[in-house]
């Protein structure tokens, strides 16, 4: 499916066809570059105004000559889908590349475990880090955690196991959920705050990220679950087992990694969440572990406050500390990747040797 | 009719077939789930109402122009609150990124799924994967430091090419392609292109492969298949895709406060002028020294783009349901 040339003779190209392929892709981009690099051209206008017209003129021809029409529309669509496709990989490595590159200029041992307590926005960066930040991020995420995995593995099983009619609209509701403005999370609990009269803590930090989370969880939970295949679950139930054991004991356990994925994608989604912490907690520069009371700080927050000034060092502690937060995320979002990676190893049936 | 001869005797009641949990623990089982799962509705009601409660002072101040208005004085003697340019900022923006992510994220599905060998498409799939958790913060501090330049630089050359057109049309270069709409605009894209793209790629992936070789075999072309056999077939799916997107758009905060001048000087759809809005990022820049009668039309302007973002969140998911009918159990 992936492959559609696999297995299709008539589909072989010669060894002609690929150096005339290979030719064609890449004299444009000589062509370009000769251009922004000899004309001393601006990047930009040499890709729009020389490589882009003269790649999809060449294209055009290429595929104009192997088989004429049939073969321009072809090569004008295999050409825009990998230019399109190379620009959202250009801009997904400029992001991490920029991150890193200036990242790791303000990365240091101590930037990782010490706190700000005496860190002002034109502080060098031998002193201070983002300790205390990692620490708040911590205790908030898991306090979210600790509310909303449960109630999204809930969600799901009610979502896979019960033949309620109400499913779909739950689905939908739960999916809608997930595309919950996170600013308006914030001002929910906000919201609350202003009804009860509950103080700025970890904790309202961690009930605004709770709306953002539970719907990942559920639904990738859902997706999970729904992997397991059926007949275990009958196979359970016809020996006698009630629904609840029939869960516990067999969906759960074929499920647990699809579970766990479901659990570190829900951390990724909330870990970076700035707008609703912005709203509901204070910031503060030193380590507090307790979640209920006081100031506490967050990696987020942390590089939005310092993003604010224009001092170089508090830019860099900003970059700094988004290179902490994207290393967490990427951390969290690898072991999801493995995790998910084996499970469909697992399932897959084993592929018997040809010959 | 065909049921009367059916049915010969009407006294024969219909046998009520019911099953449910037989057990005590299976009753509690399926009760705590789909307590769990209304609680779904609960959390939507719940935002709803707190909200509404504390929107109520200004939205019964201002009435109907809270909406259509511009202006925004929330400590004159008569509070004026009038969210319109933010919520035309938000829509504008939103379409920006949209029209700028859906080619980019079709295009990314149709490599993943149809023309690159199975361990690169899993590598694709996982980079597609990894730009949808990357934090807004992060992509802010990116578009403000890394990215605007060239924006810029993009910007100049399209006004250049293209200032005859309304929509790049500049008036005042000196205020002009930074802090822009078409910035805003494209960090958006760039957050939208994963979800659009997993979408389409599960869509594409689901395609029935029989189609897809029946019309190879009757002498289709990639083009004429990816035109009259793929885009019809999953038309709607990715649409549900694109809505899905464009939800996220409206309710981006923090990439698009670093990126865009917030202005209550209505931009209609002057691109590349360094004025616009955004109700999300109006809200978390004016928070922090809000009075308290600005307080409640902040609260109000989350209402609106909250109910703005459910009402296209449940269309799209609604669509994508539609379009994936193998989900259904």
């Amino acid at each position: 499916m992936s492959n559609l040339t696999s297995r299709q003779p008539w589909a072989q190209s010669s060894a002609t066809f690929k150096l005339q392929l290979a030719i064609v892709s890449t004299i444009p981009s000589v062509i370009g570059l000769l251009f922004v690099i000899l004309g001393n051209l601006d990047f930009s206008i040499g890709l729009i105004g020389v490589f882009l017209p003269i790649q999809v003129l060449t294209v055009a021809a290429f595929g104009w000559r192997k088989a004429k029409r049939r073969g321009l529309s072809d090569a004008l669509l295999i050409f825009f889908t990998i230019f399109f496709s190379t620009l959202v990989l250009v801009l997904l490595l400029s992001v991490l590349g920029s991150v890193i590159f200036e990242g790791f200029k303000a990365l240091s041992p101590h930037f990782l475990y010490e706190n700000n307590r005496y860190v002002g926005t034109t502080t060098s960066l031998e002193y201070g880090g983002v300790g205390h930040a990692i620490l708040g991020t911590l205790l908030i995420v898991l306090l979210t955690t600790i509310a909303a995995v449960p109630l999204g593995i809930a969600m799901a099983v009610y979502l896979t196991q019960s033949q309620s009619k109400m499913r779909g609209v739950v689905r939908t509701v739960t999916q809608s959920l997930a595309g919950l403005p996170s600013v308006v999370a914030g001002l929910f609990v906000l919201a609350i705050m202003q009804f009860t009269h509950i103080e700025r803590s970890g904790f309202t930090g961690a009930l605004a990220l709770f709306p953002l989370m539970l719907p990942t969880v559920a639904r990738v939970a859902e997706e999970s679950l729904r992997l397991v295949p059926s007949d275990l679950r009958m196979a359970a139930l016809a020996l006698g087992a009630p629904n609840y054991k029939a869960f516990f004991q067999v969906i759960l356990p074929a499920a647990k990694s699809g579970i766990i994925t479901a659990l570190l994608l829900g951390l990724a989604r909330v870990v970076g969440e700035t707008a609703p912490l912005i709203l509901t907690i204070n910031m503060n520069n030193t380590t507090n572990l307790n979640p209920f009371n006081g100031p506490i700080a967050s990696l987020p927050t942390y590089v939005y406050s310092f993003l604010g000034s224009n001092y170089s060092s508090s830019q860099q502690r900003a970059w700094g500390a988004a290179l902490v937060l994207l290393i967490v995320v990427g951390i969290l979002f690898g072991s999801a990747r493995i995790l998910s990676r084996k499970k469909s190893l697992k399932t897959k049936p084993v592929k018997k040797a040809k010959k | 009719m065909a049921n009367e001869q059916k049915t010969g005797s009407p006294e024969v009641s219909k046998r009520k077939l019911s099953s449910g949990p037989l057990s005590k623990g299976d009753k509690w089982f399926f009760r705590v789930t789909s307590i769990s799962a209304n609680f779904a509705f609960v959390l939507v009601a719940l935002i709803v109402v707190f909200l509404f409660a504390n929107a109520w002072p200004t939205l019964s101040s201002q009435g109907f122009s809270f909406l259509t208005g511009s202006n925004w004085n929330p400590d004159a003697k008569h509070p004026v609150m009038q969210l319109g340019p933010m919520l035309w900022g938000s829509l504008l923006i939103g379409f920006t990124g949209v029209l700028l992510a859906a080619p980019m994220a079709i295009s990314a599905a149709y490599l993943i799924v149809y023309l690159l060998p199975k361990p690169a498409a899993r590598v694709a799939t996982t980079i597609i994967d990894l730009l949808a958790a990357l934090p807004s913060v992060v992509i802010g501090l990116w578009g403000i430091a890394v990215f605007t330049p060239v924006a810029v630089n993009w910007a100049k050359i399209s006004n250049q090419l293209l200032g005859w057109i309304p929509i790049f049309h500049v008036k005042d270069p000196n205020a002009a392609f930074t802090d822009s709409p078409f910035i805003a605009g494209w960090i958006v894209a760039v957050m939208i292109v994963p979800i659009i793209t997993s979408v389409t790629r599960e869509i594409f992936s689901q395609m029935d492969d029989g189609l897809i070789n029946g019309a190879l075999a009757l002498g289709g072309s990639r083009f004429s298949v990816f035109r009259r056999v793929i885009m019809p077939t999953s038309s709607s799916g990715i649409i549900g895709g694109i809505l899905l997107g464009l939800g996220r758009a409206l309710g981006e905060t923090v990439a698009i406060l670093y990126v865009l001048q917030l202005s209550f000087k209505i931009n209609f759809f002057s691109l590349l002028e360094s004025r616009g809005g955004a109700v999300a990022s109006w809200i978390l820049a004016r928070f922090g020294e809000a009075s308290n009668s600005e307080f409640h039309g902040l609260m109000a302007a989350g209402l609106v783009i909250f109910l703005v973002t459910l009402a296209v969140n449940m269309l799209a998911s609604f669509i994508v349901n539609r379009a994936q009918p193998w989900r259904k159990n």
